[in-house]
């Protein structure tokens, strides 16, 4: 392995968000005075000029090029770019969004951005990783920032349960994700991604791939919160700071489809996937069914609204395995799709908490459905900005949300034979049932008299990704055509 | 394509009303007054603004006109493609027509949050138009989908006591039905595309598609669903009542007025076309639920206290008509079927309308607690019973032409349908149809005697103030619209008939081109591999004889539905029909001369 320094000009959008949360984690030992809204915007700062880096490096790579770096352990291509943008300006909604909470409910410290910015740059390792290890490394390194960021609010017992149980779960993930990549890795010789997929196909262990691609599917399972493997996410998304739901919910999951498109999608796509009923895709279409099914249904259920988006969540990431498993067998715009709804999926999730941050105060967070009566008498912009982003989780036209469920869904058609219709059917009337529990918000808010005037938490971080969130997501799905032209 | 000006009206007529959303929001909200003058001018210009779809129609062409069509969304091939033609043009004016005499009448009666009102409704307006205007399946399905929306918040908001329940089932039932639609475009989408070459949703260009049989039933089934849950059918019909009897008076006359005609618009835009042979597996079915739909729905609304039950439940017996006669595929039945949808956005919107002026001054919607209103509210009472006649269908009224139509269309459906498409005992169900049009004077007349006749004993009735001059405006046009659809249906008919020719000329001829695995319908077996130029042409020629209908072979039209057991009016028909060029012209004589008794 040669290291050539001109590589380093590819990974800037990486290098920026690593050395301005290093930065960030000394500035606090030199910080003085209670409020980190400074911290936050520079936070902010790096991650948008990380987010432009990405950009600049997608313009000029020339159409569908694919550059290995660094022997071949990192790749840059378009969608590796476009998703590290999506990551980096994901994060920096997430800084915006914390300050005014941290302040509101006490637990002002600072470490919390640098370890913010140190996990956005693991996802942005997933986003180009080209090899099995570096696949391992890059959720690492994400993972334990979000459970870092989890148990900062120290003195909330619910969120160092949240703390505990997001750490221990996702330690025992990794250990599926080990044993995976090390069987892959026993069959094929390799943990290069791109050469996986032709070394796979004429192993002589088929049996070690098997065995292989379903310890991944069970580690990446843990990891985007699918059914039977998304226990811990209700507990985790309620107990965590509102803030680092959003975070968790958009960016970390985000980033574990990224890592899974080129898991499945390319290393073990194509020809491996055909051992008939015993390729990867065969448990991963069961658990894409039973994750947006049982997602929606607990949903229904739920009277906290951070604990029923942490089950919408578990749905969405249903519908993004749907996409997996069409981009698993072959359908040509399953990854667009996916990189499409990530992105409309990621500005929904942010600013959806955004405002449930913004209606909740020091005094009474406001989480259950019930508090947000009459919020659209009192706040008749937040409760229209909540009314698009709840819209767009369910799939209903003209927003973001929409598109990317269309689109998903479409590219499950293109599988040879119509073999996806049956998820796809599944899908669709999960999308009815979603319905009904976002409307029951917006039921709330519209149909409702309020029994207590609102004294929501003001500050501008928050009121850009309220204002930003819902014109992108609208924007998203009225002129789908120069996203999807970006994504390829 | 080339864009002349005509093709920008459309884009415009879809722009004004969003627009005017937007402009609405961006005012304070304590100027009530402002909001509501907005939202008028607004509805206004739109009105204007359609109005221009006329000067630049073209009656005698049959396809698509004024299209305007742009590449939307490259990646999908979804264009954004809107264009006119004789069975949408109506309903388009039809539906920017109510808008502003919905928010006209609605006038003080909305008191909270007047500027979302305004909003909503407008939104609502593009939602609508963008449904009837867009040429591309994509793009229908948004703008089907955006109705959705606001019409739920206008049930929820400003609706009565169980609103929450009314407007919850408003969107599960609608949504479930949609959605289900979804999955068959995909299908479609994804099956034209590879037999094209090229993605798209154009929807001219997904018809040059011929899917296979069993695709094209399953396909059919999932769109019909969608349609007849909006139409609505018997037993999908239950929505209706709840969010009528719930949603504001401005709520009512929309969703009776416009969305329910998206039902029945959608069959012959997309399903039927799309899908010939699901057509044809289908359509017993549907047929015999319309007839079903139109007696249940007739009984039902008979037995009603609450007045706006009563609509709604007419309203199911009404669309029944619609239903029934756009599948008994011959020119006069889906020419009835238009028509009676216009006549039914008048005279339903009417009277939703009429009950809304009663509920502003009673604030109630019991039968039993008005009666004897005629002497304290004589123009509203002699403007509303013009209305309840057009609605049950009183020759020289609108009502009358539109079942007429159907009624005929169905009775003579045996004759003129091409191979292939089975229609279940056509004189049977005529019949009964025809029953449903005397039920439908009987529970309107009942309600009219109810409420405008008898003693004025209610102590509460006994100082209701007349119309005064805002609700005039409203009432005005639309009694004279329901005069003038009864007395001049020919400028209308004339215009719909070559869109409705070519309807039923194309269908039969993708019916013919048998494509798919081998199958039979009833008696006659379809298999790609045997088909013989006379088994084409004997095809072709049925086909040909439905689709000249109504211009003509009037005479022989009108003589076999003699046959079949009409009697005065068919005999009417057959009568005019002999001298008259027109088939119009001869359901304009026969409107003069009687109506259909079965």
């Amino acid at each position: 392995m040669s290291f050539n320094p001109a590589e380093l000009g590819y990974l800037v959008p990486y290098l920026i968000l690593a050395v301005t949360g290093m930065l960030l984690v000394l500035a606090e030992a030199f910080y003085h005075g209670e409020d980190r809204t400074a911290l936050a915007s520079l936070t902010a700062a790096g991650s948008f000029a990380s987010a432009i880096a990405s950009v600049v490096l997608l313009r000029q790579l020339e159409g569908n090029a694919r550059v290995p770096l660094l022997g071949e352990m990192l790749v840059a291509d378009r969608s590796g770019y476009v998703l590290s943008a999506l990551f980096a300006v994901t994060t920096g909604l997430a800084a915006l969004s914390s300050p005014a909470h941290q302040r509101e409910h006490d637990w002002q410290i600072g470490e919390y951005y640098g370890v913010m910015l140190l996990s956005a740059s693991g996802m942005v390792m997933l986003a180009h990783a080209a090899n099995l290890v570096t696949v391992f490394l890059g959720i690492e390194t994400m993972s334990i920032g979000v459970y870092v960021m989890c148990a900062m609010r120290r003195r909330s017992r619910r969120g160092n349960e949240a703390a505990m149980k997001y750490f221990l779960i996702g330690a025992f993930a990794t250990g599926f994700l080990m044993y995976g990549i090390a069987l892959i890795y026993g069959a094929g010789g390799t943990t290069k991604i791109a050469q996986l997929a032709t070394v796979l196909g004429q192993t002589r262990n088929p049996g070690l791939v098997v065995a292989g691609g379903f310890l991944l599917v069970v580690a990446f399972g843990f990891k985007v919160a699918a059914v039977p493997f998304h226990m811990w996410a209700p507990d985790a998304y309620e107990g965590a700071p509102t803030p680092v739901t959003g975070f968790m919910a958009a960016a970390v999951k985000a980033a574990a489809i990224a890592a899974m498109i080129r898991v499945f999608g390319t290393a073990l796509g194509g020809d491996v996937v055909p051992f008939g009923m015993l390729g990867w895709a065969s448990p991963l279409v069961v658990i894409a069914a039973i994750t947006i099914t049982v997602g929606n249904i607990t949903a229904v259920r739920q009277d906290n609204i951070k604990r029923m988006l942490a089950y919408s969540s578990i749905s969405h990431a249903g519908v993004l395995l749907v996409g997996v498993c069409a981009l698993g067998l072959g359908a040509p715009s399953a990854t667009t799709s996916l990189i499409y709804y990530l992105i409309a999926y990621s500005f929904t999730t942010m600013g959806a908490f955004a405002i449930v941050s913004y209606v909740g105060s020091r005094n009474r967070e406001r989480l259950l459905v019930d508090d947000w009566a009459g919020l659209g008498a009192q706040h008749p912009a937040v409760a229209l900005a909540m009314t698009i982003l709840l819209l767009s989780f369910g799939g209903i036209p003209p927003t973001g949300g929409f598109f990317a469920k269309f689109y998903v869904f479409k590219a499950a058609m293109e599988v040879y034979d119509g073999q996806l219709l049956w998820l796809v059917v599944i899908g669709v009337i999960n999308s009815a049932i979603s319905i009904y529990y976002y409307l029951r918000i917006v039921t709330a808010m519209y149909f409702r008299e309020a029994n207590q005037p609102f004294a929501p938490t003001r500050s501008s971080g928050l009121l850009f990704v309220i204002t930003v969130c819902p014109l992108l997501v609208l924007e998203l799905g009225i002129m789908p055509g120069w996203w999807l032209k970006l994504v390829g | 394509m080339l864009n002349t000006i005509g093709s920008f009206v459309l884009p415009l007529v879809l722009a004004l009303p969003i627009v005017g959303a937007i402009f609405v929001m961006c005012t304070p909200k304590t100027e009530t007054t402002l909001h509501r003058g907005l939202g008028l001018a607004f509805t206004i210009a739109t009105l204007l603004a359609s109005l221009l779809t006329l000067r630049y129609f073209n009656p005698r062409e049959a396809g698509f006109q004024l299209v305007f069509d742009t590449e939307w969304i490259p990646g999908l091939g979804a264009h954004f493609k809107t264009g006119v033609d004789g069975i949408s043009v109506f309903l388009v004016l039809l539906t920017t027509l109510l808008m502003p005499l919905t928010l006209l009448c609605t006038g003080r009666a909305i008191e909270k949050h007047v500027r979302e009102f305004t909003a909503a409704m407008l939104v609502l307006e593009t939602g609508m138009l963008g449904a009837f205007v867009s040429l591309d399946l994509f793009m229908f399905y948004v703008f089907w989908e955006v109705m959705l929306i606001p019409m739920y918040l206008l049930i929820g908001i400003w609706g009565g006591q169980r609103r929450l329940y009314a407007s919850i089932k408003f969107v599960i039932y609608t949504m479930v039905g949609s959605l289900l639609m979804l999955v068959a475009i995909f299908y479609v989408y994804v099956q034209a595309g590879s037999v094209l070459g090229t993605s798209t949703t154009d929807l001219e260009r997904l018809l040059t598609v011929a899917l296979p049989y069993n695709a094209q039933v399953w396909c059919f089934a999932a769109f019909a669903l969608a349609f007849a849950i909006k139409v609505p059918l018997f037993p999908l019909h239950t929505w209706l009542p709840d969010a009528h009897v719930e949603a504001p008076t401005a709520g009512s006359v929309i969703l009776a007025g416009v969305l329910l005609k998206f039902g029945i618009y959608g069959f012959l835009r997309y399903a039927m076309p799309m899908f010939p042979h699901g057509a044809a597996v289908w359509a017993p079915t549907i047929s015999i639920l319309a007839v079903i739909g139109i007696i249940y729905g007739a009984f039902v609304a008979f037995a009603q206290d609450d007045v706006k039950k009563l609509v709604a439940y007419s309203s199911v017996s009404h669309l029944g008509f619609c239903a029934l006669g756009v599948f008994a595929l011959t020119s006069y039945g889906i020419s009835g079927s238009i028509y009676a949808m216009l006549s039914h956005g008048l005279t339903t919107g009417g009277l939703f309308l009429g009950i809304g002026v009663l509920y502003e001054r009673r604030h109630t919607r019991r039968l039993a607690e008005y009666g004897g209103i005629w002497k304290q509210m004589p123009v509203f009472s002699g403007l509303f019973l013009i209305i309840v006649m057009g609605s049950a269908g009183l020759p020289a009224l609108s009502g009358f032409v539109g079942e007429f139509l159907t009624i005929l269309g169905t009775f003579i459906a045996g004759d003129t349908l091409p191979a292939g498409y089975d229609f279940p005992m056509p004189r049977l169900l005529g019949a009964l149809a025809a029953t449903g049009v005397v039920l439908g004077a009987i529970y309107l007349l009942w309600m009219f005697q109810k409420v405008f006749f008898g003693k004025l004993d209610k102590a509460k009735n006994g100082k209701l103030p007349d119309l005064n001059g805002r609700e005039l405006a409203t009432f005005i046009p639309l009694v004279i619209g329901i005069f003038l659809l009864g007395v001049f249906p020919r400028p209308l008919l004339v215009v719909m008939e070559p869109a409705v020719q070519k309807f039923t000329r194309d269908f039969g001829r993708r019916l013919t081109e048998c494509d798919g695995p081998p199958h039979t319908y009833g008696t006659r077996s379809c298999d790609p591999s045997v088909k013989t130029q006379a088994e084409i042409e004997n095809n072709l020629d049925a086909v040909a004889r439905g689709a000249t209908g109504v211009s003509r072979t009037l005479g022989r039209a009108g003589g076999a539905a003699g046959a079949a057991g009409g009697t005065g009016a068919t005999g009417a028909a057959g009568g005019t029909g002999a001298t008259g060029e027109n088939g119009a012209a001869a359901a304009n004589g026969a409107a003069g001369t009687g109506r259909p008794t079965p």
